[in-house]
């Protein structure tokens, strides 16, 4: 599992790569540190490489939702396969996020 | 078709886990997205385990055997740990807006969803766990 964050056009791009399970959630949770301390940009979760969701990287997901939200930014996601769609339709998630 | 795993209360061997249901879903002829949906179901229930049963900093075990048997896939899942039933856990509610869904809680939840049945015993000292779903695979 990889996690690179960039600066696009003035948003925050976090590309995943791989599989978001609960043994690489905690390495995850620190790559994206980045996010979390922006102040207000709008963010992009770039989910085109990513092949496998679990509910720690849910739970890493609606950490950066709520702290964009508390500061006025939203948070994009693109590039999701069918089964973590899937994953997003099962808890929810699906009405949380904006996609793109 | 049986298979067993045992793994360690340790987070870094949930890969070692989806090897496993990988390995029980080919022999099964089970398609990929279902495979999937098993490989999450497994995590969140064996995790459970992993980081609750035991006390911290305890060395403990999970055991997962899998039987593939008319048309139903059964997995039982068993540890020595303090006894918890998984299947008590509320049901989150999926309609609240961001600020408010709480940041946990979702784990046992998606292995209900996934599952026909999810069934709790403590028995012997031990926490046992049944998952099983009913399965049309490609061969039949």
């Amino acid at each position: 599992m990889n996690t690179t964050i960039k600066e696009q056009n003035g948003e925050l791009v976090a590309f995943f790569e791989g599989r978001l399970d609960t043994a690489a959630a905690p390495q995850a949770e620190k790559d994206i540190q980045p996010l979390l301390a922006s102040n207000g940009k709008n963010i992009v979760l770039d989910c085109n490489a990513l092949e496998y969701i679990s509910s720690s990287g849910l739970r890493l997901f609606l950490t950066v939702l709520k702290s964009a939200k508390a500061k006025g930014g939203h948070v994009f996601i693109t590039g999701m396969n069918n089964d973590i769609r899937n994953v997003f339709s099962m808890t929810g998630f699906t009405n949380l996020f904006e996609f793109r | 078709m049986k298979r067993h795993l045992t793994l360690h209360n340790d987070i870094q061997e949930v890969p070692l886990l989806a090897s496993f249901i990988d390995e029980v879903a080919e022999a099964c002829g089970i398609d990929m997205a279902l495979t999937m949906s098993l490989n999450l179901a497994m995590e969140e229930a064996v995790v459970n385990v992993m980081n609750y049963a035991y006390p911290k900093d305890t060395v403990g075990n999970v055991d997962i055997d899998a039987e593939f048997a008319d048309g139903r896939l059964t997995f039982v899942l068993s540890d020595s740990g303090t006894p918890f039933d998984p299947t008590q856990a509320g049901t989150p509610d999926l309609t609240l807006e961001a600020e408010d869904r709480p940041i946990g809680g979702l784990g046992i939840f998606l292995v209900r969803q996934i599952m026909d049945h999810v069934d709790y015993q403590y028995s012997d000292g031990k926490n046992i766990l049944t998952l099983s779903k009913n399965i049309q695979t490609i061969n039949q």
